[in-house]
């Protein structure tokens, strides 16, 4: 039976279909902690641990996904020509915004683990928490953290966003739409800016490219800011 | 499609062969992404020839890391010990950048 799950096709049919399942469930519910990446990898790690089949089982053809996700980033800089035209009143006020909420991202979390006493890995492997999981594993790989707990933490810190983003910033006095969408997307990637669209299309624009402006910014300094404290 | 294809594959090629080549502090991956960004800017290349492949594959971002994702399951060890760490990390974190952000943002932006 094991010979059978190491088929490629079988990591391949899995993740596509526990993806396409998870995302009707939230068609139908529509709650927050209903995320579809969520529900998928949490039925997959169900169920083979059920068959009793091992990660490097799954990941033959589970790899086969992964690798989209270098053509992925690629791709974010298209989306990102493309509407910047939307935010070309703002951008400078946007850019910079954007870089100081990055760099907010990363000391944040880095200051608190290394004053919680955290190991190094640790603190390697959640410093990229805001941005977007592609990006996110590429840093973590970089800086030699663990990038299968970056991959958990980014879904985490995108999670926390979706649910709740919006309302900690207005009850925190935030009025403006476009303000809360640059925050999503500058802390919680792609799975803010969903959150981010439901808010207004103006505010999920400007979510989708705080996303990749931050992806860019805490790539570049995460390095650098690391060298700080470890 | 598949001119668009070729585009976004030799962007991420072109990326990963300098970042081969040369000491960068920046992956291949990411540095595609600016070049293919600044050759739509500098008109070197037509928005219409990389969308078909580029709004494909960010319609399913979130499927490609899904295996990521499952990978945790090789690490429930740090997770179990370091649990604690980790959310009240995350949490506080995103919470603060969250509203440095916003509140820039609420204050300059137009």
């Amino acid at each position: 039976m094991q010979e059978f799950f190491q088929l490629p096709v079988f990591g391949v049919l899995i993740s596509i279909s526990a993806y396409m399942g998870a995302e009707k469930l939230q068609k139908k519910f529509n709650y927050p902690f209903f995320n579809p990446v969520l529900i998928a990898i949490l039925f997959i790690i169900g169920f083979l641990l059920v068959f009793n089949i091992d990660f490097e089982t799954y990941n033959r053809g589970g790899k086969y996904i992964s690798f989209f996700l270098g053509p992925s980033i690629v791709a974010l800089g298209v989306f990102f020509y493309e509407k910047y035209e939307e935010v070309k009143q703002n951008l400078k006020v946007f850019l910079i915004t954007v870089f100081i909420g990055g760099i907010s991202g990363v000391l944040s979390v880095v200051l608190i683990l290394y004053l919680l006493q955290a190991p190094d890995f640790l603190i390697k492997s959640l410093a990229a928490k805001s941005v977007t999981t592609p990006i996110a594993i590429e840093i973590s790989r970089l800086i030699e953290g663990v990038p299968e707990v970056t991959a958990g933490v980014v879904l985490a810190a995108g999670v926390f966003g979706n649910a709740f983003g919006p309302f900690l910033l207005k009850k925190l006095g935030i009025k403006s739409k476009i303000a809360i969408g640059t925050a999503l997307g500058t802390t919680s990637h792609g799975i803010g800016t969903a959150r981010a669209f439901e808010e207004g299309k103006l505010p999920g624009v400007y979510s989708g490219l705080a996303m990749c402006v931050n992806g860019i910014i805490t790539a570049l300094i995460t390095p650098y800011l690391l060298e700080l404290f470890l | 499609m598949l001119k668009s294809l070729v585009y976004i594959f030799g962007f991420l090629f072109l990326g990963e062969t300098i970042t081969y080549f040369f000491e960068m502090p920046i992956t291949g991956n990411i540095l595609g992404m600016i070049l293919i960004f600044l050759a739509l800017r500098f008109k070197i290349i037509k928005l219409k020839d990389v969308k078909p492949a580029s709004d494909k594959l960010m319609k399913y971002l979130i499927l490609f890391f899904i295996p990521y994702g499952v990978g945790l399951m090789t690490h429930f060890d740090i997770i179990a010990n370091y649990w604690v760490p980790i959310s009240v990390a995350i949490i506080a974190s995103t919470a603060f950048a969250l509203y440095v952000t916003a509140i820039i943002m609420e204050k300059f932006g137009k």
